[in-house]
């Protein structure tokens, strides 16, 4: 059975990687997880300097899913690493960092210093959080902007350089295609959606930020609406992302075009989920006699 | 910490708030000390999604057997309630730091508010057995939040109701305001309970330079260190702290208390 993943000049062992922002540096959940089996670990998004984070309560929880406006909270580019890059390099799995910033520079110095790490599979441009005021959703939303990045970016490095798209666009196609005409090799869809839970007592949004990022099987989905237009936008893999639970949730992701897949706040809810998730691919594959995960993309009727 | 089904063995009510559950700690995990607490799957659905954290409030090293006092607060308390001796549970634990012992001739005093009497009675049983002389006190808002005295072990905590139904008539931090200055001399503080006492148990610690640890609570997602999502305030120079990770516990002079 193939369950390899070409992205770029990169081969990833396995579909199934945990999110950006949900698995921290990866160590937080190593006597839980057996991380050897995990796809790729994407890391929390990594900036040029250390970020505190935004004020607290950063968590609200919603009808299946939750709110969060964690602020890129990140130990920045020189701690990650010195501080997580050797734990991260020990393990068995792809490590791809995930990278923002308040402005295109910021982006290009993270790479060119994560470029002199020998053990970084890739990076994947996060141009898609919501919590932050500059950069981030503003950058993705621009379809100009997100080009050049990619462009500047693909420039430093020949390591698959995947581009993480918001969904709060008018039309996530556009944003796509051009992270393919910058250079991308795969595309992360979906980021959290924009959201707001208020206090009805205290007549003030529960979240100090306002607004924060909801995430959670509530956004399913819309993930794997997502993925079924872009993935039929443009020719370069796209990895699904958004409130998968379980392998069915992930095939419906793979049926609708994705290449592989990410498990974000599910990991909080059950660590188990990940490889469970794994292994229900590979038993539906069995069951179908498919060898090929790349294969179940072109079977949705 | 491990992830691991563990048997209920009862899940009882204490009085009309509160509630306990006990149940067998997992044999290869770690034995949880005070201070520490486990996130349970309360829910087979997606609603509510995240698990829930609850502090232990004892432990049997003998039976493995953990409990934790809860109170009934919403959907997912309602759903723990409704667990019945025999079934199983999805727990993660033990998590997050411990209570620091006293130095050598320190005395203790421990303070509990509402949800905050379990991990504060499990630390007072802790010290007692190691021979600690320690004054408990305990403040709830009613009557109906203080649970029969066989709960205390024979602790006999100083017991507060801010409605003065039962024992003294105030808040905890009322009765420590009538002690004798001098109780508080080569003391240690230790307390859990809502943000704005921990705010005046800290003032009191302050004002006597004693030595306080606080049990913080904080919404968690991950509760493993891993989301950033339970940060709080401090004082040094990281700005926040994951109260998951680097609490519950923590010097109550590092939080940046509002
Ligand atoms: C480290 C830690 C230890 C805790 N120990 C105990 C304990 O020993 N006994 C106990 O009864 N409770 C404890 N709590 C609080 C407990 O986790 C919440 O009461 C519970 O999650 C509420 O879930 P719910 O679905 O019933 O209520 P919800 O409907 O989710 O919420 C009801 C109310 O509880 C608040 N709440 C929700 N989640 C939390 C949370 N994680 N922390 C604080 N408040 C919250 C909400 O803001 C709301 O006001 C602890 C929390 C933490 C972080
Ligand atoms: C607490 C939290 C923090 C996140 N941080 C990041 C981040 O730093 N960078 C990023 O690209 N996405 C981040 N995300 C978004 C997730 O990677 C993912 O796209 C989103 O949660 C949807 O997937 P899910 O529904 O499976 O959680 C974060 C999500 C959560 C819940
Ligand atoms: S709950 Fe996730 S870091 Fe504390």
């Amino acid at each position: 059975m193939d369950l390899t993943v070409t992205i770029g000049n990169g081969k990833l062992p396995n579909p199934v990687g945990v999110a950006s922002g949900t698995f921290g540096y990866g160590s937080e959940y190593e006597s839980l997880i057996e991380l050897s089996k995990l796809g790729a670990i994407y890391s929390k998004a990594v900036t040029l300097e250390p970020r505190p984070g935004n004020d607290a309560p950063r968590l609200v929880e919603t009808p299946s899913g939750m709110l969060n406006s964690i602020g890129l909270a990140n130990v920045g580019v020189e701690r990650f690493l010195t501080d997580k890059m050797p734990f991260l390099a020990r393990q068995a799995c792809a490590v791809v960092c995930n990278v923002a910033g308040s402005g295109e520079d910021d982006y290009l110095r993270v790479v060119e210093r994560l470029e002199t790490h020998p053990d970084i599979f890739g990076y994947e441009i996060n141009v898609s959080c919501p919590n932050v005021k500059h950069g981030g959703l503003a950058l993705g939303t621009d379809p100009v902007l997100v080009e050049r990045l990619v462009r500047r970016v693909r420039g430093l490095t020949r390591r698959p350089v995947i581009v993480k798209l918001t969904p709060n666009v008018t039309d996530i196609t556009v944003v796509a295609r051009a992270a393919e005409n910058g250079g991308g090799d795969a595309i992360s869809c979906i980021n959290s959606l924009v959201g707001m839970v208020i206090d009805v007592g205290a007549r003030r949004p529960v979240l100090p930020a306002g607004c924060g990022g909801l995430s959670g099987p509530a956004i399913r989905p819309v993930g794997v609406a997502l993925t079924y237009r872009v993935s039929r936008a443009v020719s370069i893999p796209v990895i699904g992302i958004g409130g998968i639970m379980s392998a069915d949730d992930a095939l419906q992701y793979l049926l609708a075009g994705a290449s592989a897949v990410q498990i974000g706040c599910a990991t909080f809810v059950d660590p188990s989920i990940p490889g469970r998730v794994l292994s229900g691919i590979a038993d539906y594959m069995t069951r179908e006699q498919i060898a090929c995960v790349q294969d179940i993309r072109g079977l949705l009727q | 910490m491990r992830q691991f089904s563990a048997t209920v063995v009862s899940n009882i009510s204490l009085c009309r708030d509160l509630y306990r559950i006990d149940f067998a700690w997992d044999a290869r995990a770690v034995g949880p000390a005070p201070g520490q607490f486990f996130t349970v799957r309360v829910s087979d659905s997606t609603v509510p999604l995240l698990r829930r954290p609850f502090a232990v409030s004892g432990y049997a090293s003998d039976t493995r057997t953990a409990s934790a006092i809860y109170q009934r607060r919403g959907r997912g308390t309602d759903l723990l309630a409704a667990r019945q001796a025999g079934e199983r549970l999805d727990v993660i634990g033990p998590l997050g730091n411990t209570f620091p012992p006293p130095k050598n001739s320190q005395r203790c005093f421990l303070a509990a508010g509402g949800i905050g009497l379990g991990p504060v009675l499990y630390l007072a049983r802790h010290l007692v057995r190691d021979g600690r002389d320690i004054s408990l006190v305990f403040g709830a808002r009613t009557s109906a939040g203080v649970p029969a005295a066989g709960t205390f072990d024979g602790l006999s905590p100083a017991v507060c109701t801010d409605d003065g139904s039962q024992g003294f008539p105030g808040s905890a931090i009322d009765y420590l305001n009538t002690l004798e200055p001098g109780t508080f001399q080569d003391t240690v503080l230790y307390a859990c309970g809502p943000m704005a006492m921990l705010k005046e148990y800290h003032a009191i610690a302050a004002t006597h330079q004693c030595p306080c640890y606080v049990s913080i609570e904080q919404v968690m997602a991950c509760g493993v260190g891993a989301c950033m999502g339970c940060a709080i305030r401090v004082t040094t120079e990281a700005t926040y702290a994951r109260v998951c990770t680097d609490g519950p516990v923590f010097d109550s002079g590092v939080i940046v208390w509002t």
